[in-house]
């Protein structure tokens, strides 16, 4: 008895041990891989999260309709959503199929108005009769006889997947992953153009979230400037640099956003341009918090033996500080920067919904969430809160993500369990 | 005489402050800090104050042209002397650090923060009360956030890594079981504050006070948008029979929803940080020396890992305030305020009027620096443990 468990307790310590050595021997990176894979809300989100920047990529993919002004369905204005089924009351189909919707073409009759004698009364009683209201204009009618069935890689427009253009690659294709027979289906509706909700969706995601990962690759490099130089140099440089910081740091940031996009507004940008213009802002401006870290990191760390051997070898400056000193720092700048992510987000779409960062055209979730001020959709199509909807369920993702990397990334979290 | 002094009495006061301090601090070492503390709040003041105004000449457009394009459209024929002419009586012409050098010792001089073009009257006149509307905006925010999020954060730090069910073989099946309601009941709220306050870090303020809107519409009432209702909004606050309490009743029933909405949001970042901070502190040593000698329970969690996570939190008052502050424009706009933070706005983005708006910022900007500064000087005399780092023992 007593041996067997002697025999056990030491393999579980031989077993300790070189679960210890693997430990001790991991690197920052296979540390936070297994930390996070412990987190159950984080890789659920992780995953959210995945599945969400898939669909934003290869949006053109997975949206049925083009989302561009060419796509817009001329005869389905202002459509409601077209929901799909698998069963109705004629019988269920393995196929997913939906109902043909049409809009009631609104029957005004202007030679009508003209034809009595025209006049302000004619005008009056047009008005109304509520033929010319948001409402009315709304309505649709269901032909549940007439069904339209879902097929999947479907041919339909033509769209790049992968597009260099300075060495001339064009990778094109024209499957998507839904369509309908006859016409086009709008699983989200169709805004005011006709143009559909769900693809515009789908492809606004992609370009808030590059806007992000432009600003945050900005953001990176304005803090690795200011907080390495400032703490690998220390002294005067680092007193001047950190009171600039420290003033940066209590100004808001948002109202300095504003000045810049007001300035851009100024200048004639393509949209592409004034796109990437927004996110350089957005990025350059915000170094304070993460400046500041990596200077008390780097103070701490260029006393250390392997600094001072590079520099007797004769390394520049910026050789020990890109090659030496911020990568000891990595796990956690590159930890910083996925935590920031939906804070960017939100400031692009706060520059968005003020109608300053990118405008209507372009599909970026700020542009669509702008559109929820207007009554008009508030009353008549709330379907167009579907952006909403997916903005919201992107940044939780997002939080929820940054959170578990960041208890996984803190070297100190082990001890609480 | 007096004449020069209300010409100069900014500068008298910071004079004052400064010298009184400076001759406290010859033998206090506290006072030391203080004086340092002090420099260094002015230094900060200073370097906001060139960032605030050089960004602003951003904005498009100046004073004279805007004052001529008003002429213009009286009717006068305008030349392109005219508008020299007028940039040099505003004294436009000169370089920005002169043009700076002014402002800023008109500010230090007598408070005078500029003049604004789009209002035509000085800065002070056209701001009046509404920085100090928007400032109670943002107190009353983070009074609502700190009020939720202190004991919330502490309570979900409590439950983090305590099970759902009682087992305490010790306790007795009653206490158990009492044990087991109450652990259950704050793992309930922990997960719904949470859920709460990822919400409120997803959803943008201006989403929030437009859903809140919304629901009025779709409800029929009227939106408690602006701060009064149209009846109450010419009437004073005092009339014949005393005070007018539906005025101040009509006031409540607009004024919570901007401070709703920008304290949700604050809320939501409290709470987290509550949260980490009492973890943090909660998984030190010396809580579990204090373990070891027999405190348990709340006087064990109120002694130790609670009291000491307050002055990093009570520290962060100053940056608190800088963050929700950041989100009032946006939120000022969506539910119709005329505060400071939609004068903001307006001479940002719509009339482009750079004195004014550079100086809202600076205020801002002070009002952080200066609650910084007290959180300092209150944490080092306070708390023995700042007080031992910054003065050397």
């Amino acid at each position: 008895m007593l041996s067997i468990s002697s025999i056990f307790r030491g393999r579980a310590a031989r077993q300790t041990a070189s679960q210890d050595d693997a430990y001790y021997t991991a690197g920052q990176f296979a540390l936070i891989k297994a930390r996070f894979m412990k987190k159950t809300a984080g890789l659920v989100a992780g995953f959210v999260l995945l599945l969400m920047l898939l669909m934003g990529l290869f949006a053109p993919f997975f949206s049925p309709v083009d989302p561009g002004i060419d796509g817009a369905d001329e005869s389905y204005r202002r459509g409601a959503p077209q929901a799909v089924y698998f069963w109705d009351q004629n019988g269920f189909s393995w196929r997913p199929f939906t109902y043909t919707y049409v809009k009631d073409q609104p029957k005004t009759d202007f030679a009508a108005l003209l034809q009595g004698g025209g006049g302000l009364a004619a005008l009056d009683k047009l008005t109304s009769s509520g033929a010319l209201n948001a409402s009315s204009q709304n309505k649709y009618t269901v032909h549940e006889d007439q069904r339209r069935y879902l097929q999947f890689f479907v041919r339909g427009w033509e769209y790049s997947i992968l597009s260099i253009d300075t060495l001339g690659i064009d990778i094109r294709w024209d499957r998507h992953l839904v369509g309908v027979e006859q016409g086009m289906i709008h699983l989200m509706g169709t805004d005011e153009d006709g143009k559909d909700v769900f693809s515009r969706t789908l492809h606004a995601i992609w370009v808030t979230i590059s806007i992000a990962i432009v600003a945050l690759i900005v953001k990176l490099f304005s803090s690795l400037l200011v907080g390495g130089v400032s703490g690998y140099f220390g002294g005067r440089v680092d007193a001047v640099l950190m009171s600039i910081t420290e003033a940066v740091r209590v100004i808001p940031p948002i109202p300095i956003y504003l000045a810049c996009a007001v300035a851009l507004a100024q200048i004639d940008l393509t949209p592409t341009q004034r796109y990437f213009a927004i996110a350089v802002v957005i990025g350059a401006l915000d170094f304070a918090t993460l400046g500041r870290r990596l200077r008390t990191h780097i103070l701490v760390e260029r006393t250390q033996d392997y600094v001072l051997a590079a520099q007797l070898s004769g390394a520049s400056h910026m050789r020990v500080i890109w090659r030496h000193l911020v990568p000891s720092f990595g796990s956690y700048i590159i930890v910083d920067t996925l935590i920031n992510f939906p804070y960017v987000i939100l400031a692009e779409t706060s520059l968005s919904f003020l109608g300053l960062g990118l405008t209507e055209p372009v599909n970026s979730l700020g542009v669509l969430l702008q559109k929820a001020q207007d009554p008009d959709i508030q009353q008549n199509m709330v379907w167009q809160f579907f952006p909403v909807a997916v903005f919201v369920a992107l940044v939780m993702a997002f939080v929820f993500v940054g959170d578990a990397l960041r208890d996984a990334a803190d070297p100190y979290s082990e001890r609480n369990k | 005489m007096i004449n020069f002094f209300s010409e100069t009495w900014l500068l008298w006061l910071l004079l004052l402050t400064g010298g009184s301090l400076f001759w406290a601090s010859r033998n206090s070492q506290y006072f030391h800090y203080v004086f340092n503390r002090f420099l260094m709040a002015l230094v900060a003041l200073l370097s906001v104050s060139i960032i605030v105004f050089s960004l602003m000449e951003v904005l498009p457009g100046d004073c004279a042209e805007k004052w001529i394009a008003y002429k213009s459209t009286q009717g006068e024929m305008i030349t392109q002397a005219d508008i020299d002419a007028e940039r040099a009586r505003m004294g436009l012409d000169q370089p920005l650090p002169v043009r700076w050098g002014e402002w800023v010792t008109g500010l230090t001089l007598k408070g005078d923060l500029g003049f604004s073009c789009s209002k035509r009257q000085s800065v002070n006149l056209a701001l009046g009360d509404r920085f100090w509307l928007s400032f109670m905006f943002c107190i009353a925010g983070l009074v609502l956030a700190y009020v939720i999020a202190v004991p919330f954060g502490i309570l979900s730090a409590y439950v983090l890594n305590k099970p759902w069910v009682d087992h305490n073989p010790q306790h007795g099946s009653l206490k158990r079981l009492l044990n087991t309601l109450g652990l259950g009941l704050a793992k309930i709220s922990d997960v719904m504050l949470r859920i709460v306050s990822y919400l409120g870090l997803a959803l943008p303020n201006f989403l929030l006070a437009l859903t809140i809107i919304l629901l009025y519409v779709f409800a029929g009432e009227p939106t408690p948008t602006g701060l009064f209702s149209d009846e109450w909004r010419s009437e004073p606050w005092f009339n014949e029979s005393g005070f007018q309490w539906g005025k101040l009743n009509d006031f409540l029933g607009h004024i919570w929803l901007p401070i709703f909405v920008i304290g949700w949001a604050a809320t939501a970042l409290q709470l987290q940080t509550v949260r980490a901070l009492v973890v943090d502190e909660s998984s030190k040593l010396y809580v579990d020396a204090a373990r070891a000698r027999g405190v348990d329970g709340l006087s064990l969690w109120a002694k130790y890992p609670v009291r000491h996570s307050i002055s990093p939190l009570f520290n962060s008052v100053g940056f608190d305030f800088q963050r929700v502050f950041n989100d009032l424009p946006i939120v000022a706009l969506v539910i119709g305020l005329t505060d400071a933070a939609a004068l903001l706005i307006e001479a940002l983005a719509m009339t482009n009027d750079q004195e004014l708006a550079a100086a809202i910022l600076f205020l801002v900007a002070l009002v952080v620096i200066s609650m910084n500064f007290i959180t300092d000087i209150v944490l080092a005399a306070v708390d023995p443990r700042v007080r031992k780092s910054v003065m050397g023992g």
